[in-house]
């Protein structure tokens, strides 16, 4: 038990570490990176509190995902490698005060909150991915399909955006045109 | 012990894998020669490139090193012989995984190189083409065996290999395997004729030896995924059960690198293409006839 | 003894045991390639070398014949580039003025070099590590530093000071950074050349030149605006919050009379120049940071110093992007130059290209020689000439020898007599199938397909000096070689449509011209050939990489039907023309097509001479197959060329 809340302890701590790394490096991959880290060190804590699948399945999914995130910001940023010592910050005093009160709420919550008896048994690796899996094919699953689909939206709409279409391409340039004119 | 037991077995099948590996690539036969390279690269300068990311350029082979490594440590060699039977050890094995793409990344960015740099960020391009192939293959495998549980997946081929019950995922699973290990005909983040080795271009010395090792090991990682999921694991008449762990996995291997001798590199648009367009239909098509067989044969 | 590149340690049991690991482990690095030592008929795989992509990767920097001037310097940075202990083997040449000396030299023949694996072996086993190991430095290694002024790039002085325009302290950047007069020495050369910075400075230094003198001190001028983020057309003079959405206006500094927002984004091409601080390790790196010195760093193009960047620094990314070339998928991307050879696996020995890449796209490219002959030869001695004319041609010497013979019997007035030209014919054809053949073996390289580079290196090395019998009794093997590649998987999707010739094109000759149908070939009009029975062969499947890779099988099998109607290859030697004059032009139709030869011969001296070969017309195309290409394409397009940098006339 005590083991537990100290490995808790020590991932909890790791992944707040990584998570300020994201923001104290100009780097686009070393950011994005330490995000990743932050997120596997969540995923290690979610398995040092024994609940395996969701703790395997968030080291998983982040590798893939903040390596995604890493090449979208080199692509789009200017200056990626950081080299160049560019500010992105704006709005600071606004993003301090909001940060301060998100944080102050989720603490609020997590003291106030009665979160019931505590398990003494959790169930079993095995079993918490049957369940959880029959969990997934049961009220959940709407909601997790139209999160994913909202997301793959969101993503392909932010892309799009974000390239320009006023210079055709050299290729299809001609099709470019002929979209162009019958709009 | 087992951890010993395991770790050896791994070194064993890299070393013999890295013999056979010369053996083609030369036509000789010489037990000793990874060995000897191995040493020659320890006694070099280890060179850092100018104005690297230190910190990605050293994790990297590091980091490749440990997730090559945790992924064996969830396969079952023999009965009792694994490391951690995870009760999501297939999901795991992937997890691992995931994490060659991070070392690579690392790789190709840390030396602050162009061909290094390219190298990397094709792995990340690739990784949309076979990681979906990764995935879908297994999730049929574990559906068969109605767990996650590697030693579970290998109780359920005792009758019958998953390469006969879903021949369309192994073939699958073999093919991202590959890319995911990088060898020729998939070395699109080293490729040696385009990149000048990409990748590893900038690393030399020690740095280079674990490199190197980290790569034998991801094949050998892989292949063992390969033998637990579809080739039946340890079963096997006659030989005593790691001997066919052994047998199986360096078969697989060897077929790996035999592919790679014989097939030129695969345009990466086209690995693309085709993993889309016809791998991931495939791969659903596998799941979907893997789900009736479940449902229909007894 | 020790070797010249002895790394640092004292011999000890652990050094000496290393040392010999090392010695039963070479990797070499070939200087100018692998192309040329199979062309000599060094098989480095034989005897017990293994051939390695990159200087990275070598312990043995094996260099074969002379090098020319250009090659010589930019081997000396691959050998600056290898991890020691490291070794020098010559062949066949005088040990390049920018190396150590060879710990090895010796002629070119396999004998010699299997002998010379030895005691290069020997060599390495007992000096590989030395107490105080030998510096290595070179001229076109050391990086100049100079100092330039941030606004005013004009000014460019040798030491640091004050810029006598603006009085702003210049800053220190590496001699060549903007020139590129020496960049891409080789295929190390991480030049992190981000042209669209450069593009993008060109910009603000018109503006700087044009208003240089009013706007020399910006920064006094200057005034600060307030604007939104996200609507650039909200600009306040006081800050605030932005009416339309609420967020912080930002500040940014601009010049009294500049309106446009360009300021803050200014991108000094004042490069951060930390060479020194090439980073130590092991204390076992007796290399200084020039070692690297043709590595130019100019990631950091933005000036840090404060001088440009706007009060809050912040950049819009829309502005900053808008002025950006784009690639044909619309993202605008750092573009970098990125050099490809002069030593580089995948391509020609002597090939230097510089591609600009644009991800991993090419934005453009374009290749030069760095061994190609001069256009301009001084006079000499008939049988000099053929000589030089041979050896200078490393991949093609027999074609060359021929050309250079006919030209000169021809100008001499000689009539050609049938026997020793049937032989000759044969040689010709011969080297045609050795030169295929080792095309093959560079695209199995270019490719990492192994087995056809094995395949093809030792049908090489077997054809090189066979006989008629032999090369008859080698149709089975070549057949299957054939077949194969029509079958092998993956092969003809990878060069299906990549290198296309560009429509209306004119000149090109060889297997290229006739793999786009073209029927060009100087042997038509032979006598000789025509009893043979040569006729001609145009590809139908389109002028592509898979066309001529289609094409050139097709010609290893005609070539080898015209040796069997004929005769024993003959070398061609010049026969006796006396003292005699004329003026001559000949040609031959080499492996890589028609090269044409004027000459004038004065008393039997060869005065002037005028060359003109395929390979010199072919380079010009290589700008138009990789632009806009992937970078895989684009180099399997270059090397579906056959291009010989020394058959490049410059």
């Amino acid at each position: 038990m005590f083991l537990q809340a100290f490995f808790v302890a020590v991932f909890g701590l790791a992944a707040i570490g990584f998570g300020v790394a994201v923001f104290r490096t100009a780097s686009m991959v070393r950011s994005a990176l330490a995000l990743l880290f932050s997120q596997a060190a969540v995923g290690c804590m979610f398995l040092a509190m024994q609940s395996e699948f969701l703790g395997v399945l968030q080291i998983m999914m982040m590798a893939t995902e903040m390596s995604i995130m890493a090449i979208f910001m080199v692509m789009f940023m200017m200056d990626p490698g950081g080299l160049g010592g560019m500010d992105m910050s704006h709005q600071k005093r606004f993003s301090i005060g909001a940060g301060v009160i998100a944080a102050g709420t989720a603490f609020a919550v997590a003291l106030v909150s009665d979160w019931g008896p505590v398990t003494v048994e959790a169930p079993d690796a095995a079993m918490q991915a049957r369940e959880l899996g029959i969990e997934m094919l049961g009220r959940s699953m709407l909601i997790f399909e139209t999160a994913a689909v909202t997301i793959l939206t969101a993503m392909i709409a932010a892309t799009a955006v974000a390239i320009p279409v006023h210079e055709p391409a050299r290729n299809d340039g001609k099709d470019e045109n002929d979209k162009e004119a019958s709009r | 012990m087992t951890i010993a037991a395991v770790l050896l077995a791994l070194m064993v099948s890299a070393w013999l894998l890295a013999v056979i590996e010369a053996w083609l690539s030369t036509g000789r036969l010489r037990p000793v020669a990874p060995l000897l390279a191995g040493l020659s690269h320890l006694g070099r300068e280890s060179l850092l490139p100018r104005k690297p990311d230190r910190l990605f350029f050293e994790t990297a082979p590091v980091l490749l090193l440990v997730v090559a490594v945790l992924g064996a440590a969830v396969l079952p060699l023999a009965p009792g012989l694994v490391i951690a039977d995870l009760a999501t050890g297939a999901l795991f094995v992937n997890a691992a995984l995931a994490y060659v793409l991070v070392a690579l990344i690392m790789a190709g960015w840390g030396p602050n190189g162009a061909y290094a740099m390219v190298g990397g960020w094709r792995f990340l391009g690739q990784l949309i083409a076979y990681a979906m192939l990764i995935v879908m293959p297994i999730t049929a495998v574990a559906m068969r065996a109605e767990s996650l549980l590697n030693t579970a997946i290998v109780a359920s081929q005792a009758s019958l290999w998953n390469i006969v019950y879903q021949p369309l995922g192994f073939v699958l699973f073999f093919i991202a395997a590959m890319a995911l290990a990088f060898r020729a005909p998939f070395d699109l983040p080293t490729a040696p004729g385009e990149l000048a080795g990409g990748v590893d271009a900038e690393y030399t010395g020690m740095r280079l030896a674990v490199l190197r090792l980290a790569r034998l090991v991801l094949v050998i990682t892989l292949a063992t995924a390969t033998t637990v999921f579809y080739l039946g694991g340890w079963h096997g008449p006659l030989l005593p059960p790691w001997a066919w762990s052994l047998i199986k996995t360096l078969t697989v291997a060897v077929s790996m690198l035999l592919a790679g001798h014989y097939l030129p590199r695969i345009r990466e648009a086209d690995l693309l293409s085709w993993c889309w367009k016809l791998g991931i239909p495939l791969a659903l098509l596998n799941i979907l006839i893997v789900g009736l067989m479940i449902l229909v044969v007894p | 003894m020790t070797i010249a590149g002895a790394r640092k340690g004292r011999p000890s049991i652990v050094q000496r045991l290393v040392g010999r690991a090392q010695a039963r482990n070479l990797s070499c690095l070939i200087v100018p390639g692998p192309e040329v030592a199979l062309a000599h008929g060094l098989d480095l795989a034989a005897a017990g070398m293994r051939i390695a992509a990159t200087p990275r990767d070598a312990a043995v920097l094996v260099v074969i014949g002379a090098l020319s001037r250009k090659l010589d310097e930019a081997t000396a940075v691959l050998y600056a580039q290898m991890p020691r202990p490291r070794a020098v083997l010559v062949l066949g040449g005088p040990t390049p003025s920018s190396l150590p000396p060879a710990d090895v030299s010796t002629d070119l023949s396999q004998a010699e070099l299997i002998e010379a694996t030895g005691r290069l072996q020997q060599a390495l086993a007992e000096g590989a590590f030395t107490a105080s190991p030998e510096d290595f430095d070179a001229s076109v290694l050391q990086a100049r530093i100079e100092y330039v002024c941030p606004m005013h790039p004009e000014v460019v002085e040798d030491e640091p000071g004050r810029c006598p325009k603006c009085g702003m302290d210049l800053v220190a950047r590496e001699a060549g950074a903007e020139s590129g007069a020496t960049e891409g020495m080789s295929e190390h050369d991480h030049n992190h050349h981000h042209e669209h910075h450069q593009g993008h400075d060109h910009n603000h230094h018109d503006h700087d030149h044009d208003d240089g003198h009013q706007q020399g001190h910006a920064h006094e001028h200057a005034r600060t605006e307030y604007v939104c983020p996200m609507h650039p057309q909200v600009v306040q003079d006081e800050p605030g919050s932005c009416p339309k959405c609420g967020m912080d206006l930002v500040a940014r500094v601009v010049g009294a009379d500049e309106g446009a927002a360009e300021m803050p984004l200014k991108h000094g091409d004042h490069h951060d120049h930390e060479h020194h601080e090439h980073e130590r390790h092991q204390g076992h790196d007796h290399e200084h940071h020039h070692e690297h010195g043709q590595h130019k760093h100019d990631h950091g193009g933005h000036d840090h110093s404060g001088h440009d960047h706007g009060a809050s620094g912040f950049m819009s990314m829309v502005e900053v992007t808008k002025d950006l070339p784009r690639s044909a998928d619309g993202l605008a991307m750092d573009w970098i130059k990125v050099p490809f050879g002069p030593v580089f696996p995948g391509l020609p020995g002597g090939l230097r290209l510089t591609l600009t890449l644009d991800g991993d796209g090419v934005a453009e490219g374009q290749a030069t020689s760095l061994v190609g002959m001069s256009a301009v030869t001084e006079e000499g001695a008939a049988e000099t000439f053929v000589e030089r004319l041979a050896t200078a041609m490393a991949l093609a010497p027999v074609s060359y020898r021929l050309l250079a013979c006919r030209a000169i019997e021809q100008a001499a007035g000689l009539k050609e007599d049938p026997a020793t030209a049937r032989a000759r014919a044969c040689a010709l054809e011969r080297e045609r199938i050795a030169s295929h053949l080792g095309w093959l073996a560079q695209l199995g390289r270019q490719l990492s397909f192994v087995w056809l580079m094995r395949r093809a290196t030792t049908l090489q090395l077997k054809t090189r000096c066979a006989n008629r019998e032999q090369l008859v009794a080698m149709r089975p093997a070549l057949w299957a070689l054939n077949v194969r590649l029509e079958l092998t998987p993956l092969l003809k999707a990878r060069l299906k449509g990549i290198g296309a010739l560009p429509g209306g094109s004119h000149d090109f000759r060889g297997p290229v011209a006739r793999a786009a149908g073209s029927a060009e070939d100087v042997r038509q009009a032979d006598t000789i050939y025509r009893e043979l029975g040569f006729e001609i062969r145009t590809g139908t499947t389109g002028g592509d990489a898979w066309g001529r890779l289609q094409q050139r099988l097709m010609e290893i099998m005609a070539s080898l039907d015209l040796i069997e109607a004929g005769v024993d290859p003959g070398m061609p030697t010049l026969r006796d023309i006396g003292s005699t004059s004329g003026i001559s032009e000949a040609s031959v139709e080499t492996p890589r097509g028609r090269a044409a030869l004027r000459l004038t011969l004065e008393h039997g001296q060869v005065v002037s001479v005028e060359l003109d070969t395929a390979c010199s017309h072919h380079i010009g195309l290589v700008a138009n197959l990789v632009e806009g290409r992937e970078l895989g394409d684009a180099l399997v397009a270059v090397g579906s060329l056959d291009l010989s940098p020394w058959e490049v006339i410059s």
